[in-house]
């Protein structure tokens, strides 16, 4: 099973940017994306985290989570030209003001979703938690927390799964098309998935302890990530990508 | 020499528990030894692991009384941190204990934390790969390995600490029963290679005996049996009334001592002890040319499953599979070219390794998998064209975990939960719920999550027998459970197929199988390689084979006694004929 966030392996420049760096890149393309006005920037942007995506052979999850971003993004457009009433009238309620911002906020939606995924779908876990450890100075057990929590993402998703077909084959009706009722029907489902997940974390605290997750610091990883030639270009690119989006 | 792992006098209660969960346990492990505990669930063996490698009273807090020293160190006074430098653990929740995504990663993380120089780290690493045979997964992501596999690389993850003890909580519970010997071998060959003394809990007794060289029995938290397997499983009596299994061919030297053929000696742990036990008790030549004077049981009666139920097979069948395949979009077992019919009152096993199609098999008799090709019914209903929830009225299933099933706040709810999804009436539901409650002992009014992981399992099974349906698909109803449970379920489950259900069970246990069904469904690589009557299965050797299944030691047994010593052993399947039969052959002579 394939979750949108898990690695794919390779040994592009994308992937052998610091860990740190690439987290560096994906904020710069979100800053750029929130401070950017013009059509041309929104679009470019969009089209630069996919061309990364493409080169780094992770197009793939990209399109998947599109697939999902998009049907939000069309929402989030309809309420803001139902709501944005200034500007040229254009079509029944829609306005020209409204097409504009709509279509902006649209955008900057999948404009803020992808670069972050992106970043995960070319990095290792832990490789991110070391990383921020050493080049950071974050603190290993925030690292660990937020790594772990990404890492228990499909663990519950296969657990959520099992659960809805252990209740279907019960008799419950989540093959009905009506989705209030289906949402009514998950509820229940919400205590076996709490119990499995409160049990799960605490056996994972305890293996952590007794594998010596407490003496653990920042000299303590493997693998060094030094900030290389490379990550300075990169980090370079970032600063023009802010600036351009300030300009634009 | 001074034990590596010392208790003395201890006792503990958890915090939110009103009984003690172990009672004044004093016991010493040697280094080196390969220690197995087993006993009925509740009886603390999880609890003892803790003591061990020190989250009792580090992580779970709670009265503790006595003294636990491990490498000589006081467990109460010194971190978990560095009882964890001489004791590894490895949970019973493998999903919970791994801290990485790439296996190397993993194996890493004790590494590093520890502090192991950096120029060791790698000879480290691939030792303990070299050492558990797994050194082709290094790069793989945990999420894509098989149970199994996980289970390797959690044990890898541990070994590369280089710890002196290792203690494991029933690390092959989930495992078919080929990984599940490969697990206890690696063990093996890390205990003897290196000298690491092994601690591990486990139900099935078959493994115990062949593997550990001293097993501890555990009753309400006390210590019951101490000794050798042989030592140990001497004593079925008292075994039997803990509610732990002894090997079916130690039953057999039981069975034979107390009726005065043997002395009262050490029981046979294996097939190849017994073997030698009947043999020199049979001289082969005389009863070979007697066979003829011995009364021969009637095949019928020595063949079918002792605890099968005896129903008319002529009716049509409820369950039907017709040239089924199916395989999925992301990989996984696919199936194909799958047929079976199920007639009501019989229960089929299917065996076969992780991976052969089973559960892909169950959740197509469900209905929440359809066919690519062919058909699947269910009573009638094809489950292409009907919905799942209306499959459901027809035919209820078990799954291996229960927690997945339950979902309400009280156990009465729980039960009549699934006929109130059938539009039952409430007090309806409730009346027939309570009834089956009563029958199965349960608390009606605590939370089904307050209780053990067996009544848990029970609680599940009752929702199932409530409904009374024409079709019971059973998904690993045993693991997990205690001999007891286990007996307590498939007796249950026996009972439904007398009153007129099919039943389907899929199950790892041979002995539960060949204890049960009538007929088995051999799988392998998502195809069925056979579909016949239990023993006549069993006894196949190469059909065995070919599908990487041991059969049941009595029938094992049997065979060999069969080509070797008398051909009027072939098909016996239980421990009572065959010890009749030694009886009857010795008498004659």
């Amino acid at each position: 099973m394939n979750n949108v966030i898990d690695y794919v392996p390779g040994t592009t420049v994308l992937h052998r940017l610091n860990p740190v760096v690439k987290l560096v890149l994906a904020a710069a393309i979100i800053a750029a994306t929130l401070l950017a006005n013009s059509w041309f920037a929104l679009v470019g942007l969009l089209v630069l985290t996919l061309a990364l995506g493409a080169y780094a052979g992770t197009l793939s999850r990209l399109k998947g989570l599109l697939a999902m971003l998009i049907p939000v993004a069309l929402i989030m457009l309809i309420l803001q030209v139902i709501f944005v009433r200034t500007g040229e009238p254009v079509l029944v309620v829609a306005t020209t003001n409204g097409l504009a911002t709509g279509g902006r906020a649209c955008l900057r939606l999948i404009g803020i979703a992808l670069p972050l995924v992106l970043v995960l779908t070319v990095t290792r876990l832990t490789d991110l938690a070391n990383a921020c450890v050493e080049v950071l100075h974050l603190p290993y057990r925030y690292a660990f927390t937020f790594t772990t929590a990404l890492r228990f993402v499909p663990v519950f998703t296969q657990e959520m799964q099992a659960i809805m077909e252990a209740q279907t084959a019960r008799g419950v009706e989540f093959d009905t098309r009506n989705p209030f009722k289906k949402l009514s029907l998950m509820l229940p489902i919400c205590i076996p998935l709490l119990v499995t997940s409160v049990g799960k974390t605490d056996a994972a605290a305890l293996a952590a302890e007794q594998r010596g997750f407490y003496l653990r610091t920042r000299e303590s990883s493997y693998k060094r990530y030094p900030i290389t030639a490379l990550d300075f270009a990169a980090l370079a690119f970032c600063a023009m990508l802010v600036v351009l989006g300030i300009v634009m | 020499m001074e034990p590596i792992i010392e208790l003395d006098r201890v006792s503990f209660t958890y915090a939110d528990a009103d009984v003690c969960c172990l009672r004044d346990i004093t016991l010493a492990i040697d280094e080196g030894t390969f220690v197995g505990i087993i006993g009925p669930s509740g009886a603390g063996k999880t609890t003892l692991t803790h003591v061990c490698s020190g989250a009792v009273p580090h992580h779970f807090s709670g009265k503790f009384f006595g003294a636990a020293r491990v490498a000589g160190m006081d467990t109460c006074t010194v971190s978990l941190t560095d009882i964890a430098r001489v004791v590894g653990s490895v949970l019973q929740d493998i999903d919970a204990q791994m801290v990485a995504s790439v296996v190397e990663d993993e194996l890493l993380f004790g590494l590093e934390n520890f502090g192991v120089a950096h120029d060791q780290i790698e000879a480290r690493i691939s030792g303990a790969f070299d050492a558990i045979g797994i050194a082709d997964l290094r790069q793989r992501e945990i999420a894509t390995l098989s149970g199994g596999q996980k289970q390797k690389v959690a044990i890898a993850a541990i070994l590369a600490l280089e710890p002196r003890v290792l203690v494991l909580d029933e690390p092959t519970a989930a495992l078919d029963p080929v990984s599940a010997r490969m697990v206890f071998e690696v063990l093996r060959t890390i205990n003897q290679t290196r000298g690491i003394t092994v601690v591990i809990v486990e139900q099935a007794v078959a493994l115990l005996s062949e593997f550990c060289n001293r097993v501890i029995v555990l009753d309400q938290g006390t210590v019951a049996l101490d000794g050798t397997p042989h030592e140990v499983f001497a004593h079925a009596e008292q075994l039997r009334r803990i509610g732990v299994d002894v090997p079916r061919t130690a039953r057999i030297s039981n069975s034979l001592a107390t009726a005065g053929l043997i002395p009262t000696c050490e029981p046979c742990l294996n097939v190849d002890e017994a073997y030698k036990l009947v043999s020199s008790l049979i001289n082969p030549q005389k009863s070979g040319a007697r066979t003829s004077n011995v009364h021969q049981p009637i095949d019928d009666e020595r063949g079918r499953s002792p605890h099968a139920p005896r129903v008319e097979l002529n009716a049509s069948p409820v369950v039907e599979v017709r040239n089924v395949s199916f395989s999925y979009a992301n990989g996984g077992a696919a199936v194909h070219d799958l047929e079976l019919h199920v007639a009501p009152g019989e229960i089929v096993g299917i065996v076969g390794q992780n991976g052969a199609g089973k559960t892909t098999l169950t959740k197509l008799l469900n209905g929440l998998l359809k066919p690519e090709r062919g058909t699947v019914a269910i009573a009638g209903n094809d489950t292409n064209t009907t919905p799942v929830s209306t499959i459901a009225r027809h035919a209820a299933t078990l799954f291996q975990n229960p927690d997945r099933q339950l979902c309400r706040n009280t156990v009465l709810e729980e039960v009549a939960f699934g006929l109130e999804l059938q539009g039952v009436s409430s007090t309806e539901a409730q009346r027939r719920a309570q009834a089956v409650i009563e029958r199965f002992g349960l608390p009606a009014n605590e939370a089904p999550f307050s209780l053990s992981r067996g009544q848990r399992q029970m609680v599940a099974l009752a929702s199932v027998v409530v409904m009374e349906p024409q079709v019971v698909i059973l998904d690993e109803p045993t693991s997990g459970l205690d001999y007891r449970e286990c007996m307590t379920v498939m007796e249950t489950v026996r009972d439904m197929a007398q009153n007129g259900s099919a039943v389907v069970l899929v199950c790892h246990d041979m002995e539960v199988v060949s204890d049960f069904a009538q007929r088995v469904v051999v799988m392998a690589q998502g195809r069925i390689l056979g579909t016949m009557p239990t023993h006549e299965a069993f006894r196949n050797t190469q059909l065995m084979e070919a599908a990487h299944i041991a059969p049941p030691q009595v029938i094992a047994l049997s065979e060999r006694l069969s080509r070797g010593v008398s051909p009027t052993f072939a098909g016996i399947a239980e421990v009572s004929h065959l010890v009749g039969h030694v009886m009857e052959l010795v008498r004659h002579e």
